[in-house]
């Protein structure tokens, strides 16, 4: 029986991770960069940077998340956590759908970011810098979930 | 701001479009990894995999949200009442799968 990428899951989960540390450090950077423009800082052009770094990131660590799913869900979770360490499991499911929602809230504070002028209303600065954080602590969350499922045993061996 | 707007819109049905189809057991695109199959039904088998499809449920509906309200000529709602419902609703969401994590430990 093969699954899908199971001889490259090795090399995919390696630019998943290195991804995963971009996005996170990117993510990070636009949210302090966010909450910096709620108190008048001139911040456009680290928010647009950041923007798109966060992500271009992020997108890209989601698409090899996802061609490595399959897997995970074979040779990972069926084969070993589901019988060993079924808590394991369900915290892998909840970092799945942590980082689909930031996702969701990185893509669109990087849109909104990009576009915030210098004299933006404090209520759109503060929106923006609320959207921004709670991206960029989904994407830690699912970051340091999935390192520790991936210490537990890492796709890819045996 | 019109893209601020736009993606506090887009975020919000993100989130529902992510929530519903799961809970709600709608037909979604589903990935057997053994059978190397691709199927659209509501009922999985337990190594199939539905993340797939409803993670496409989530970003079409964030993405159509996205396309009407840029376009939409209607006047603008207060940016502090879209933030909140926004972020709310990814609250909802964090808090509904936090709840099955812990029911499940």
């Amino acid at each position: 029986m093969t699954v899908l990428f199971e001889g490259s899951a090795r090399v995919l989960l390696l630019v998943h991770a290195v991804l995963g540390f971009t996005a996170v450090f990117a993510t990070t950077h636009h949210a302090v960069s966010a909450f910096l423009a709620t108190i008048g800082r001139p911040v456009q052009r680290q928010l647009q940077r950041f923007g798109w770094m966060a992500s271009a990131s992020i997108v890209a660590q989601a698409l090899f998340g996802l061609l490595l799913y399959p897997a995970y869900r074979v040779r990972v979770r069926f084969a070993d956590l589901e019988r060993n360490a079924p808590a394991v499991v369900q915290l892998f499911d909840f970092k799945e759908h942590l980082s689909a929602l930031a996702l969701a809230l990185v893509v669109g504070a990087s849109f909104a970011g990009r576009a915030l002028p210098a004299d933006a209303p404090a209520a759109e600065s503060r929106a923006l810098a609320a959207l921004s954080g709670c991206g960029a602590a989904l994407v830690w969350a699912a970051a340091l979930i999935g390192l520790y499922v991936t210490a537990r045993h890492p796709v890819g061996t045996p | 701001m019109r893209e601020l707007r736009t993606s506090l819109w887009s975020v919000s049905f993100f989130a529902l479009g992510y929530l519903l189809p799961g809970t709600l057991r709608f037909p979604t695109l589903t990935y057997d990894p053994v059978a190397r199959t691709v199927g659209f039904t509501a009922q999985v088998s337990s190594i199939a995999m539905r993340y797939y499809g409803d993670l496409l449920w989530a970003c079409a509906a964030g993405l159509c949200a996205a396309v009407v309200v840029w376009n939409s000529r209607r006047p603008p709602r207060p940016v502090g009442v879209l933030a909140g419902a926004a972020l709310s609703l990814v609250a909802l969401d964090v808090a509904f799968y936090l709840s099955r994590l812990l029911a499940g430990v």
